[in-house]
């Protein structure tokens, strides 16, 4: 396991992991029907400042007397004293979210988890692969390699959304699509009459690239039915079982491997993961 | 670790001594079964228990503890101070102790628990040696032994205690309130034939050969549907299970409406809703997925990450269950393929 893919620990200033720190919402945007994408800054300057983290770590966002929810961090860490997190309206705590405002003041504990492994992926083509939200965790890591290209080789992205409609951060993958820097592959699953992109399910864009399987990591995030597709198709490739990494969501509750909730095989999404190799996947009975 | 010596008849000594300094928690007698209870006087422990229905984990993680209180308005936590009182665990066995020494490993490890850890450090624990009961298999994981996580631990000799000390604290308590005396070479002999006897008392010797190699070669094994069929998802086995630690956590509202409580409570991975996430996926919905989750995790995922399984062998979850589901007859079932 390389340096950058181990797990980070940090404490709450005064080292109860429980206690969230108050964060002020200083933007929301809103990207589709169900999903908002909201900036958050902690209110505490000293601890604003020591929050650093990986692409692919979560926090947990906590609104007192509704719960607490994991969200993965959507913003790049190469950008500092905010976070973004692309939430969809699906439960107790995101639908309490959701009716907040700019200025409003809610819960963060974090960084959690183990993200993908940023310097190792450094000097390899990279191709990127997300399924609906799964563009959430994936858009910290893009995001990440766009403020350092020049490390990496050949940059690949392919996302699929079930409609037009449903597509996230099109405010910036409008912009990305003519670049020659980044392969942008958008696809739905149905399209509109104003759609342009691709039509049909994200596998089917493997067959327009070419992988140079020896130098190149894949990162993968979607829904659970996704992962069993999208990853027979990096195999087709010749890409590296232990060069494929991948995001599961689970119940993480405590965010911090006390509570069970998160249970995926013999590990815990929330300290192990979230972001796993296909190899270690492989072996959680039950993960894929 | 030093060793004394008290008169059997002297230990009522200790325990009123303790009980000047310390809550004292025993093993009382409750409806004809045993509990872990605050005693406030001596004659009422049952050193002669033969297992609690819950294990002492409740006095480290209780089953529904209030890890803080906020204010809605602000977001700010205005307590998450931890109620820890000086206190003695009296009487518990060698299983239960090393229960807890691996409830450390989760609480204790990486990211600490300020609440368990507040309890631990202000809680003395007595150990006391016992005989083996129909359902324990403890001598399965070695974990009928016991050398550290206590404070005194007590070996019946009969007509005496054969006293092991492995703190300052426990070594000070015991010359502070009971009459004792230098260990003999007959009393050193006489703690080995104890033992002896202990460990011919077992009569569960499953076979744990190449355990966690069984568990993922069997994982699609139709046994697991056969034990699955069988459970009923109550619950029970992580309820009384001394290593079970998963807990819930739900906000409740003061009827203000603008403070309330964040409380943790147990919770057990056989319960339907327990890997549910937001929008509807249930990563172990039926019930053969979830009872084989929670031995795959106890014999495989804890020992990948600790070198330990999550098991003591205590058999309260043997007893408990309303199935007849014990880790005895699931480990056989892997080791023959066929459930009994």
């Amino acid at each position: 396991m390389s340096a950058a893919h181990t797990q980070e620990r940090q404490m709450s200033s005064d080292g109860n992991p429980y206690r969230p720190w108050p964060a002020r919402i200083t933007s929301i945007l809103d990207l589709t029907e169900k999903e908002k994408l909201f900036e958050l800054r902690i209110i505490d300057p000293e601890i604003r400042e020591a929050f650093q983290f990986h692409a692919g770590q979560f926090v947990e966002v906590s609104i007192f007397g509704v719960g607490e929810a994991p969200i993965s961090i959507s913003s790049a860490p190469s950008k500092q004293g905010f976070i973004e997190l692309c939430v969809r309206n699906a439960g107790d705590v995101t639908g309490a979210l959701h009716k907040k405002r700019c200025g409003d003041v809610v819960g963060l504990r974090g960084p959690l988890g183990r993200g993908f492994p940023f310097e190792a992926m450094k000097g390899n083509d990279v191709l990127l692969v997300a399924g609906g939200l799964g563009i959430a965790p994936l858009k910290s890591l893009i995001n990440h390699i766009h403020d350092e290209r020049h490390e990496f080789g050949k940059v690949t992205i392919m996302y699929g959304a079930r409609n037009p409609s449903e597509v996230l951060f099109r405010y910036q993958f409008d912009m990305w699509r003519h670049r020659d820097d980044f392969n942008l592959m958008l696809t739905v699953d149905e399209s509109d009459d104003a759609w342009d992109g691709e039509v049909g399910l994200v596998t089917k864009l493997f067959e327009k690239i070419d992988v140079d399987p020896d130098n190149t990591y894949g990162a993968v995030c979607g829904p659970p039915v996704m992962y069993e597709f999208v990853i027979a198709e990096m195999r087709k490739k010749n890409m590296d079982v232990d060069k494929i990494y991948m995001s599961f969501e689970r119940r993480m509750k405590c965010g911090i491997g006390k509570c069970g909730h998160c249970g995926v095989g013999h590990q815990y999404a929330c300290i192990d993961g979230p972001v796993f190799s296909y190899w270690e996947a492989m072996n959680l009975q039950g993960a894929i | 670790m030093f060793f004394r010596v008290i008169d059997k008849e002297r230990l009522p000594d200790l325990i009123a001594g303790l009980s000047s300094e310390y809550e004292v928690v025993g093993p009382v007698e409750k409806d004809g079964r045993f509990v872990f209870a605050p005693i406030s006087d001596p004659a009422q422990v049952r050193l002669d228990y033969d297992t609690t229905l819950l294990p002492p984990k409740k006095w480290f993680l209780p089953p529904k503890e209030t890890i803080m209180r906020f204010c809605r308005a602000d977001e700010e936590v205005v307590d998450d101070e931890v109620f820890a009182p000086p206190r003695v665990l009296f009487g518990l066995h060698p299983c239960d102790i090393n229960a807890l020494l691996l409830m450390d490993n989760v609480f204790l490890e990486g990211y600490v628990d300020p609440y368990y850890k507040a309890r631990r450090e202000n809680t003395l624990i007595v150990g006391m040696s016992c005989m083996p009961t129909e359902t324990c298999f403890c001598n399965v994981w070695n974990t009928d032994e016991v050398h550290w996580g206590f404070d005194i631990f007590l070996t019946d000799l009969g007509d005496r205690y054969y006293a092991s000390l492995r703190t300052v604290k426990g070594a000070e308590i015991l010359d502070r309130h009971v009459a004792n005396r230098a260990v003999s070479d007959e009393d050193t002999r006489e703690f080995q034939r104890v033992v002896h006897r202990f460990k011919q008392g077992f009569n569960n010797n499953v076979d744990t050969t190449q355990l966690p190699v069984l568990l993922d070669a069997k994982f699609d094994s139709p046994i697991w549907d056969e034990i699955g069929d069988a459970c009923l998802s109550c619950g029970a086995c992580s309820m009384v299970c001394p290593t079970c630690y998963c807990f819930d956590v739900a906000d409740r509202l003061e009827p203000d409406q603008k403070t309330g409580l964040r409380i943790r409570t147990w919770d057990s991975c056989q319960f339907k809703e327990f890997a549910a996430v937001a929008h509807g996926q249930n990563f172990r919905e039926d019930r053969a997925s979830r009872v084989k989750y929670r031995y795959y995790h106890k014999q495989w995922g804890y020992l990948s990450k600790f070198e330990r399984v999550l098991c003591v062998g205590c058999g309260r979850c043997a007893r408990a269950c309303p199935a007849g589901i014990s880790p005895v007859k699931v480990i056989e079932a892997l080791q023959t393929g066929e459930v009994q």
